[in-house]
């Protein structure tokens, strides 16, 4: 890099620090070898404040700015005749946006897709415009509301990457090494295998306190036979323990709300049509917690009819209420 | 949305913003300064202010501009190519965002699993990593045949059970829109019976059927986030005392204010009322050991409605 510049008095109008962080952009996706601050100030000449401690604290500035948009900065700690000085350097292969090759119609379809979400960030939005899209937001009739929180792109990079996470939930510090996200009923759920408990445990992503860690790569493999569908049933009623047996409980429930749980369970539920209206429907109660929600939301609509022992609780449930009544 | 917010604007933002505006201005060579206005959602302004300053930047020693820019009468040219010649990586949070769009929307009524969204979505999913994301909305049965009638504006009759009033109703409505919002698919349509807009949760349509009457497209807006009555102070609050293990059943819930009491067994929670049939349902969920603060009318509701499905399991049986 030569002798380093006459340094010329610091002119805050010629500095705009715009203006500067760009030109240091630029600079390090050029070099070929890594630059010290010392290199850096001495090749944008005149941009960089003279005191040292003020210099330094702009260059710090300028570099999380950078980082915090997503420019991989790299560093590396030098040695021989410049032993121990920091230099810097952008990898182009690393900074550049991968071409995804996408279509057209690909891209407006991405387009449709991301104006179909509704959150509360502009991600997408910005996503779009390296890609390509900009412009109009296309109006849709058909939309989803999805939530977002700051935890859930490292996730992801997590679970792509195979990579062990660190957060803290409930107060206390888990390890998880993360098999998969979902999106169900509204509420993000992340699952995997927890380090402590040494088996697969679901943790909800708006409940992690604080920052998520990402460790190294490739760290774990998640099993063949994995998949979150069936880690996470569908049906709350159908949460808890595997190992328990899926009880099938038969309700009737009468001709007020016959339709509606009908459309709700699916006409292959309905055991019988009978003649007042009612009907006797088929559900699976694994998570009786899960299962008296549902019931009960029917309130005198809804009746357990079997088994013996899951109508008892049942009643057991409502006559705690009026005890006190008489 | 792009015209409300003004100001200045802070420089990561014009940063990011210029990474992604020269490489296409590069790629294009000669583009008119109000379609990359458009396309970049900036004033006119705007652009010209930051191609300006992207003029004066370069590599020392300041004879290469980064880029070789040209404006006259409203039209932009470039020249050779240079250093930003690719926009900047995807972030994590967009790579994150486009995934998630795409998987959303391929859950939506009307997607189609082999049109170009799914190439689209393979394509990311090569660059960004297999991820093991899944978007489950789940959809009642009705909901593509009612989309569908958003889409073309059909006039729909439908059966609504309203449980806060406990009825059911047939009205005439005009479907203009259809979303997912916490769990429950929702239409926003034109109400002919109250003559007003209104959202009605499809999963308690009874029953739907087109009546063949196409009503003129006009424009829609949806309800934001979450916040559908909860801000109105006109509705009543109940303050209720549970086991905290159970606060999970009123999290879908809006809730004013939720408190663990001391030593955290137990918490108290201030919410909206919507109906006094929905506060029983809830309580009877809640369970015995839930007791209602405030207001003391509603003390002996739980209790009531008890005895009520008690009743039913008296007169219900295997038998009868």
């Amino acid at each position: 890099m030569g002798a380093i510049s006459p340094v010329l008095p610091y002119d805050p109008s010629m500095a705009e620090p715009l203006e500067r962080m760009t030109n240091l952009l630029a600079l390090l996706l050029e070099t070929k070898t890594p630059l010290t601050l010392q290199q850096i100030v001495g090749e944008l000449t005149g941009q960089y404040p003279v005191n040292v401690a003020a210099m330094r604290g702009a260059f710090e500035r300028d570099k999380s700015v950078l980082r915090e948009i997503g420019v991989p900065i790299e560093q590396q700690v030098l040695a021989g005749n410049q032993a121990g000085q920091t230099a810097y350097r952008i990898d182009r292969r690393r900074y550049e946006l991968a071409d995804l090759e996408l279509d057209e119609d690909e891209r407006r379809a991405l387009q449709l897709a991301v104006a179909a979400v509704r959150s509360d960030e502009s991600w997408g939005r910005e996503g779009l415009l390296k890609l390509g899209a900009g412009g109009e937001r296309p109006s849709r009739s058909v939309a989803a509301m999805v939530p977002t929180f700051e935890a859930l792109p490292p996730l992801r990079e997590a679970v792509a990457a195979k990579a062990t996470v660190a957060f803290a939930y409930r107060e206390q510090q888990r390890e998880l090494d993360p098999y998969g996200l979902l999106l169900r009923d509204g509420y993000w759920y992340v699952i995997g295998h927890d380090h402590r408990h040494d088996q697969v445990r679901t943790y909800r992503v708006d409940r992690i306190e604080g920052m998520v860690t990402v460790g190294a790569e490739g760290a774990f493999r998640r099993p063949d036979d994995f998949d979150i569908r069936t880690v996470f049933p569908s049906d709350p009623k159908l949460l808890g323990d595997a190992e328990r047996e899926v009880t099938r409980a038969v309700v009737r429930i009468d001709a007020a709300r016959a339709a509606l749980v009908a459309g709700e369970v699916g006409d292959a539920a309905v055991l019988r049509r009978r003649d007042d209206g009612s009907i006797d429907v088929e559900v699976p109660c694994v998570n009786r917690d899960a299962f008296r929600s549902w019931l009960l939301g029917l309130t005198e609509h809804a009746v357990v009819i079997s088994p013996d022992d899951l109508r008892a609780e049942v009643v057991a449930w409502l006559t705690a209420f009026t005890a006190g009544l008489r | 949305m792009a015209a409300t917010r003004r100001g200045p604007r802070p420089a990561p933002e014009r940063l990011k913003r210029l990474l992604v505006m020269l490489p296409w201005l590069m790629e294009r060579g000669e583009v008119s300064i109000a379609e990359m206005a458009e396309h970049f959602s900036l004033t006119p302004a705007e652009v010209v202010a930051d191609l300006e300053l992207a003029s004066m930047c370069g590599l020392p020693p300041f004879v290469d501009e980064l880029i070789d820019v040209f404006i006259d009468e409203g039209m932009v040219f470039t020249g050779v190519p240079r250093v930003f010649t690719r926009p900047l990586r995807l972030t994590a949070p967009e790579g994150f965002a486009l995934l998630i769009a795409g998987r959303a929307a391929m859950a939506m009524p009307g997607a189609e699993p082999d049109g170009p969204l799914g190439r689209a979505l393979d394509k990311l999913a090569a660059t960004l990593g297999e991820d093991g994301v899944v978007v489950d909305f789940g959809r009642p049965a009705l909901a593509d045949e009612v989309a569908a009638a958003a889409v073309a504006g059909e006039r729909m009759a439908i059966t609504y059970w309203t449980p806060s009033r406990d009825e059911a109703t047939e009205r005439e409505i005009t479907p203009r829109a259809v979303f997912a919002d916490r769990g429950h698919w929702y239409v926003l349509a034109d109400d002919h019976r109250s003559g007003s807009e209104r959202s009605f949760r499809i999963d308690r349509i009874l029953d739907a059927r087109t009546t063949g009457e196409i009503d003129a497209p006009r424009e829609v807006r949806l309800p934001d986030t979450e916040r559908w009555f909860a801000g109105d102070s006109d509705i009543e609050r109940v303050t209720v005392r549970m086991p905290t293990e159970l606060t999970w059943m009123i999290e879908r819930y809006p809730v004013d204010s939720l408190t663990a009491n001391a030593k955290g067994a137990t918490s108290t929670a201030v919410m909206p009322v919507l109906s006094e049939q929905w506060l029983e349902r809830l309580l009877l969920r809640l369970g015995p050991r839930t007791t209602v603060l405030q207001p003391k009318r509603w003390e002996g509701l739980a209790a009531r409605a008890a005895a009520d499905v008690l009743a039913a399991y008296a007169s219900v049986t295997r038998d009868s």
